[in-house]
């Protein structure tokens, strides 16, 4: 396993050693994640990709804290995560915006901090949740109920909902897989804008190579059978990345690396 | 221009709508003159299939005794469906949130939904006399069943990713309730009580061929044995639009308060 690319210096935000999960289904015990090392640095940008199975959403649930590992060592902010949960380090985006439809835009942003008991007022809480949308650039939608916004304006109400409790970490799991290529490629834009704002730890689950490799510093490349991590690749363009980033030779060489390395675990999985 | 169009849209909607009934209309108008020639054609005796139009007299001639029946009918109706709701509602949130409760309720509610309530009416009447009660009884064990399934539909069908994020931010059981899983049962509460609205009129209709001394359901009855067959259609016309309105009352409440749910009309 390349672990160059895991600095000994900088301090981890979020750390997993030896992390295995298993499930057990009719008596019947499945390995769904078998030793993960893993390493982000506070204010990192870290994507986990590989094919359907091969355990990222998983990964991201024991990270997360909604999922607790079999075996191995989980840390975020240097807590076990169900405490850096409790603690509020960490917001979570699903691949489904999970939004209220009897509520706008701006009470579904106001719901998590109302139920969090955060110790605000209703007028602190609203004028928090008004910043956020002006944050996720959606301020003029602030009355408008999720049936009324498109898809890519629902996950955006669903990240400032998340940011809104102001979390050091944020957890997306393929935030962006149902939209579409066009959006898809707008919300990387944007959330790498917000990333280099706020200045968030970021985990990223996505199967999309071009996404992975445009947002992150570093790539997890997981494979299945069993579902593991079989390289971490940095990803050396310069930030602020934008649309000339696509044409830079770098991208070029890691997308294609990427590419190869799914491939190859592909063909493993085939061949076995 | 946004509202222009939506008046505009909604003009259009009414149109639409009318034009759907149109044909519905005129096809229940010929049923009538179908109806009215064949019942003069040949000369039926009234007792056997009045003509509509005597079967108008009556409802205008009658109209008294009519109106003070279906009043009697009306409030078991009303009160029987509300308390109909209120059971029905009870049931699903104690399932929905003591699930060790629940898991040895819901079956029982399933077998006493197997046992024919109609046959029950004698029993209502044997117990709490003539008046309003039984009727409002024997409505409230035919009508609480779908009211507490769909609803107990809706409080479980909720996003599980939704109550993970709650959990994550320390909401208790009874905030998820609250915030999340009630206001999620609303629309299916309303097909609930939509489908439970017209089993409470069955339910006062038969509670008063059970045994009664006023009520819309009590007239058929006794119009029946009394030859008085214009006057039993009467009584069943006065019957469907009690039903009627009280169907769109609740339909009126989903449009005004359960706003959220995409329509397909």
């Amino acid at each position: 396993m390349n672990t160059t690319a895991i600095s000994p210096a900088a301090p981890a935000h979020i750390e997993a050693r030896g992390v295995c999960v298993d499930f057990t289904v009719a008596g019947r015990t499945n390995r769904v994640l078998h030793d993960v090392d893993l390493s982000v640095p506070k204010g990192g940008f870290v994507s986990l990709i590989g094919p359907s199975g091969c355990g990222k959403s998983t990964l991201l649930k024991v990270l997360a804290g909604l999922l607790p590992p079999t075996l191995g060592r989980v840390s975020v902010a240097g807590v076990t995560p169900i405490e850096a949960v409790r603690q509020r380090r960490i917001g979570i985006v699903f691949q489904e915006p999970t939004l209220l439809p009897w509520k706008n835009a701006l009470d579904n942003v106001a719901m998590l901090m109302e139920v969090a008991h955060v110790g605000k007022t209703h007028e602190e809480i609203r004028q928090r949740a008004t910043d956020m949308l002006r944050l996720v650039g959606l301020e003029h939608a602030a009355n408008k109920r999720p049936s009324q916004l498109s898809g890519g304006m629902r996950q955006r109400v669903s990240i400032a909902r998340a940011l809104a409790l102001d979390p050091e970490v944020l957890m997306m799991d393929e935030p962006f897989g149902a939209l579409d290529a066009i959006t898809r490629e707008e919300m990387s834009d944007f959330l790498l804008e917000i990333w280099e704002r706020t200045h968030k730890t970021i985990v990223f689950v996505t199967h999309s190579i071009d996404e992975a490799a445009f947002m992150s510093r570093e790539v997890y490349v997981m494979a299945t059978n069993p579902a593991r991590i079989i390289e971490v690749m940095p990803i050396a363009l310069p930030y602020p990345r934008n649309e000339d980033s696509y044409a830079a030779p770098e991208f070029a060489r890691a997308t294609g690396h990427l590419r190869h390395l799914l491939k190859q675990g592909h063909r493993q999985v085939q061949a076995a | 221009m946004n509202t222009l169009a939506e008046q505009a849209g909604a003009g259009a909607n009414i149109r639409a709508g009318l034009g759907r009934l149109l044909p519905s209309f005129l096809l229940f108008a010929a049923m009538l003159v179908i109806w009215e020639g064949v019942a003069r054609l040949f000369k039926l005796p009234e007792f056997v299939l009045p003509a509509p139009t005597s079967i108008i007299r009556v409802l205008i001639e009658r109209q008294g005794p009519l109106s003070i029946a279906a009043w009697v009918t009306a409030t078991e109706v009303l009160f029987g469906f509300v308390l109909s709701a209120v059971v029905g509602a009870a049931v699903a949130l104690v399932i929905a949130r003591f699930a060790a409760f629940g898991r040895a309720l819901y079956p029982l509610v399933v077998l006493f939904q197997t046992v024919p309530k109609i046959a029950l009416a004698p029993l209502f009447i044997l117990w709490f006399g003539f008046d309003l009660f039984p009727k409002v009884a024997l409505i409230v064990v035919i009508a609480f069943f779908p009211v507490a399934i769909n609803m107990l539909v809706g409080l479980q069908s909720v996003d599980p990713n939704l109550v993970a994020l709650l959990r994550s931010v320390g909401a208790s059981r009874n905030e998820i309730l609250m915030r999340i899983q009630i206001p999620n049962s609303l629309p299916y509460l309303m097909a609930g009580l939509k489908v439970a609205v017209t089993l409470a009129v069955i339910g006062a209709i038969v509670g008063e061929f059970a045994g009664a001394q006023a009520g819309l359901g009590y007239m058929i009855q006794f119009a029946s044995t009394q030859m008085e067959t214009s006057l039993v259609f009467a009584a069943l016309i006065e019957v469907s639009v009690l039903g009627l309105l009280f169907y769109y009352v609740i339909e009126f409440i989903e449009w005004r308060y359960v706003d959220w749910v995409p329509r397909t009309d």
